[in-house]
């Protein structure tokens, strides 16, 4: 197998009887083919062509202050254990599962495309929890939206909306 | 070779070119493979479902790791030189604090207005020093910026 004939051999038929005296050399190809074959299959496991993904984040800067309407504004509360509070305007806040998110966002920006989205986030969550938050408002193609520290206060009024 | 029995027919295949093609390939998969650098700190990457690659070029790197550390990391050495010192010039990523990210962003970004920025954070740190970090963007005036995140199979 692999085996390079480099003339000379004695089967050749009738050209080759000419040049008897040559020494046919053969050389055993398989070693080095079976190096190639490794390297390759090595370069080809380890290659990743997938360069990570972006997120754009565009945050309004900080001097601006933008006026909003309370009944268009969206308020998403993300707590330290990972739990979601949305409220509208000044509604009480309401508990909102992780997995129906998706849905939520866009029946939301459905029924008022003017919608402003402002996300507290809590700085004990996880990081992870606000990446999702982000990436589930552009799948809803909602491009309007802040992010704010969660705070004190904050933390009371959902803690009040829990108990009533 | 062995003498082969008579009514046999003898088989000699012609490796060539499958080894021109193994060869091929080798030298392509060696010559594209960019191995990862060396990281300073692990960073498991949150999931999400943003469609665009990181650019390639022009990239200021912002780090942090699960226990808090920050990193700033330059893709053009050059950069690097002017802005960590001629020693640093090699290490992709330098750690850094909070309060030195703001000079250090604005330099960077005087320096090359091209500059994008880009977050690294991992996904088990706490939200608290990307909030710091994303403040401090804003103070040196950079309200544009990219989370660096892995394709999310999953759904």
């Amino acid at each position: 197998m692999g085996a390079v004939d480099i003339g000379g051999g004695r089967q050749h038929g009738k050209k080759g009887k000419k040049k008897k005296r040559r020494i046919g050399i053969r050389l055993d190809m398989t070693p080095l083919v079976d190096i190639a074959f490794l390297l390759l299959t090595f370069f080809m496991l380890t290659t990743t062509f997938s360069l990570p993904q972006v997120m754009e984040i565009t945050l309004p800067p900080s001097e601006t202050k933008s006026e909003v309407t309370e009944s268009s504004l969206l308020l998403l509360r993300l707590m330290e254990n990972g739990t979601i509070f949305w409220n509208m305007g000044t509604e009480a806040p309401r508990a909102l599962e992780q997995n129906t998110l998706r849905a939520f966002l866009k029946e939301r920006i459905n029924t008022n495309p003017n919608m402003i989205t402002l996300v507290k986030v809590d700085r004990k969550s996880k990081y992870s929890n606000m990446v999702k938050i982000i990436d589930e408002l552009h799948l809803a193609n909602i491009t309007r939206y802040s992010l704010a520290p969660l705070l004190e206060p904050d933390k009371k009024i959902v803690e009040d909306a829990g108990k009533s | 070779m062995p003498k082969f029995k008579k009514k046999r027919v003898g088989i000699s295949l012609d490796m060539t070119p499958l080894v021109d093609i193994a060869f091929l390939l080798l030298t392509f998969f060696m010559l594209t493979t960019k191995f990862k650098p060396v990281e300073e700190a692990q960073i498991v990457l949150p999931e999400s479902h943003a469609k665009y690659k990181i650019p390639e070029s022009d990239v200021m790197t912002i780090t942090f790791s699960t226990d808090g550390k920050l990193y700033l990391g330059l893709d053009s050495q050059q950069l690097r030189a002017q802005l960590f010192g001629e020693q640093n010039k090699l290490k992709p990523a330098i750690p850094i604090s909070i309060e030195e990210l703001i000079p250090l962003a604005q330099q960077a970004r005087s320096a090359n207005p091209k500059l994008r920025t880009v977050i690294r954070g991992d996904k088990d740190s706490m939200y608290g020093p990307a909030e710091d970090v994303m403040n401090a963007l804003q103070k040196a005036n950079i309200a544009r910026f990219e989370l660096v995140t892995e394709m999310d199979r999953k759904d």
